[in-house]
């Protein structure tokens, strides 16, 4: 992998280029009901980003997956029904700043938007994106990407990652598609540059090790094992169903699609976000639901997201970013519950006799 | 907090429940505690943590805590009115649940952290709260703390409001309502939201589109609050559960004072003094229909 040198003045160059290009930039910025808070956002000058303050609200899904889209339209006309699909190729744009955590998370979903169909409105966005990560150091005790094979310093689904050094950043080139962002732009990179970002690149581990140990390979052939564990009727107590957990999550995909009339002869199909924990998921038509509670729909999620997932696609469903247990009203803590279940896991089993 | 465990340990020893439903130290704070034995009483904690309204937890869509069997739950004076609510409305059973309540000093805004209650970080409900010595119990606990500084942020901001012209306020919504996904976490939190299909979702005819356009939302907020009229006891969970930060406790309150100046009634914590919601009156002026 190659580096490069990007000084402040040279990261602001290269925001002012793209933008005066007209390609989108998405970085954190301050919220605007909340400037405590970051969210991202499209910025139209490199000041407003607010680079490595602290972890946005909601992770990257939205601008590849929008919490609702248009697919297609229709029009009912004397001929038949006249149906125009939206574009899949979409605007250019460079995410800027993301956390290692959320662009992993674009990887990982990669894969079910790529099996038994190949989404084309999530690839006509991913396809037309560059993604400049950073350095994470803003974690906080809540974080547990190391646990499912992240991390802070995690390259996984970035074309470039910037790690802080003296004066600006150094800008690790990961990808054919970063060398060509930042083609023109930084310069060689100092040995002392490249050692200090290895450095922090290590340091910033450390931080987030100790809120949870990894969890194992074998974790995912027990929860597929332990699908009727009497542990399921009571690990969601507290759950209300709300399904913000869902929504926060960089990993969750599942959408719902609906026919809307504009007219009497006009009207779109949408994709809207939707969550199995919520009742109405699998709800038939017939009035009978196999997920009647919320033991069972929250079964549903950790199984998803720790042993299906796994089983079909190599990856967790889950980037250990933590925000399901920051949005959560009834304090259910995802790390925790994992790190219980691990335990339960790999305890033995009790000697039965005398 | 030990009349409490006391108490707790007591129902639990006897028989009397088969839970205890109160708050206990969690990962983040204090969290929801499902406690099931007379040995556990001791987790049981009461502080300005204690934020939830866990008179949610006996909505009887909450099925997993239905099936542990019969419940006391701790709550504040605010809680009770939930609980109060679900009785009026003929979800659950007076005889059925025991309410451990707690005086109360006024709470933080999140449960995470534990700090001073101060005029920032008190929650903005309990500005005026008339509830801090619950009406509505079974065992009532605790000594009366002092009443709580005044966060005056929600007040303004609603003062603000009715400042604005017809056309601001239209403006105002309109970029918060914008920001809903139609996820209804709002809805799910909230413990007076019970009804087995909810209109959302009836489909014949749709009478709202299920999509996070800013009609479709506006007309989802609109009715779920209205339905809320007078049977909101503004524990804000609604907002707590929102992922995308709206700030429906201001929309709550907003109504609440409405059905408070129309019909001088606030959500009381007697079961059996009816709502406006279900009540008729023939002296009412019913000056909006002219």
């Amino acid at each position: 992998m190659t580096h490069k040198y990007l000084s402040h003045q040279g990261l602001a160059a290269l925001v002012a280029e793209l933008l005066s290009a007209g390609t989108r930039v998405i970085a954190p910025v301050r919220a605007k009901d909340d400037a405590g808070q970051i969210d991202y956002q499209l910025i139209a000058s490199y000041e407003e980003a607010a680079l490595g303050v602290r972890l946005p609200r909601r992770s990257l899904k939205e601008f590849f997956l929008p919490p609702t889209e248009v697919l297609l339209s229709y029009k009912q006309t004397k001929a038949g029904v006249e149906i125009t699909d939206v574009p899949t190729v979409a605007p250019p744009q460079v995410i800027l700043g993301a956390i290692p955590c959320d662009v992993a998370g674009l990887a990982v979903v990669d894969k079910v938007m790529n099996w038994d169909y190949r989404d084309e409105l999530w690839f006509g966005r991913r396809d037309a994106t560059t993604i400049v990560n950073l350095l994470c150091n803003i974690m906080d005790a809540t974080c547990f990407c190391t646990a499912v094979g992240l991390g802070p310093e995690s390259f996984t689904g970035s074309d470039v990652m910037l790690a802080p050094v003296e004066g600006g950043y150094l800008a690790y080139l990961i990808t054919e598609r970063g060398e060509a962002l930042l083609k023109g732009h930084g310069e060689e990179a100092a040995a002392d540059a490249i050692a200090h970002a290895e450095a922090a690149r290590k340091e910033v581990r450390g931080k987030v090790e100790p809120n949870l140990a990894a969890v194992p390979a074998e974790f995912s052939t027990w929860l597929a094992s332990n699908f009727d564990n009497p542990l399921w009727k009571t690990i969601a107590l507290r759950c209300h169903g709300c399904g913000a957990c869902a929504a926060v999550c960089p990993t969750c995909h599942c959408f719902d699609i609906v026919d809307e009339h504009i007219s009497a002869d006009e009207g779109v199909r949408r994709r809207n976000w939707d969550s199995c924990q919520t009742s109405l998921f699998t709800l038939h038509a017939s009035g009978h639901n196999p997920r009647g509670s919320q033991s069972e729909r929250f079964r549903q999620r950790i199984q998803h997201k720790f042993a299906i997932y796994p089983s079909r696609f190599g990856d967790l469903l889950c980037t250990g970013c933590g925000r399901c247990s920051r949005a959560c009203p009834g304090g259910m803590d995802l790390p925790t519950i994992v790190s219980e279940l691990v335990a339960l896991s790999e305890a033995k089993p009790e000697v039965s006799g005398q | 907090m030990n009349e409490l465990r006391e108490v707790a340990r007591k129902l639990l020893a006897e028989g009397t429940v088969q839970v205890v439903i109160g708050y206990e130290e969690g990962p983040r704070g204090v969290r929801p505690a499902f406690i099931t034995s007379a040995e556990q009483a001791d987790k049981l904690v009461f502080d300005t943590r204690c934020v939830q309204n866990l008179a949610a937890y006996l909505n009887p869509r909450r099925k997993q805590v239905a099936q542990l069997g019969k419940a006391a739950v701790v709550v504040k004076g605010c809680d009770a009115r939930s609980v109060a609510g679900m009785i009026r409305e003929k979800q659950i059973e007076r005889e059925n649940i025991v309410l451990l309540a707690m005086r109360c000093g006024g709470v933080l805004q999140n449960p995470e952290k534990d700090t001073e209650l101060t005029e920032e970080t008190v929650s903005v409900r309990c500005a005026g709260c008339t509830a801090r010595e619950p009406k509505l119990f079974d065992h009532l606990l605790g000594e009366l703390p002092p009443a709580p500084p005044v966060n005056k942020s929600r007040m303004e901001q609603i003062a603000a409001l009715e400042k604005m012209s017809m056309a601001e306020r239209r403006s105002y919504w309109n970029e918060q309502l914008s920001r809903c996904i139609r996820c209804h976490a709002c809805r799910e939190a909230c413990p007076m939201c019970f009804c087995v299909k909810c209109t959302a979702e009836k489909t014949q005819p749709q009478w709202i589109d299920p999509s996070s356009t800013l009609q479709a939302n506006r007309a989802w907020q609109t009715m779920r609050v209205l339905h809320q009229a007078g049977r909101c006891v503004d524990c804000m969970e609604c907002e707590r559960a929102c992922p995308e930060h709206l700030p429906l406790g201001l929309l709550a309150r907003y109504v609440a004072d409405a059905v408070e100046r129309r019909f001088e009634y606030t959500a009381s914590d007697d079961p059996s003094v009816a709502a406006p919601i279900g009540v008729y009156k023939s002296d009412d002026d019913e000056e909006f229909i002219r």
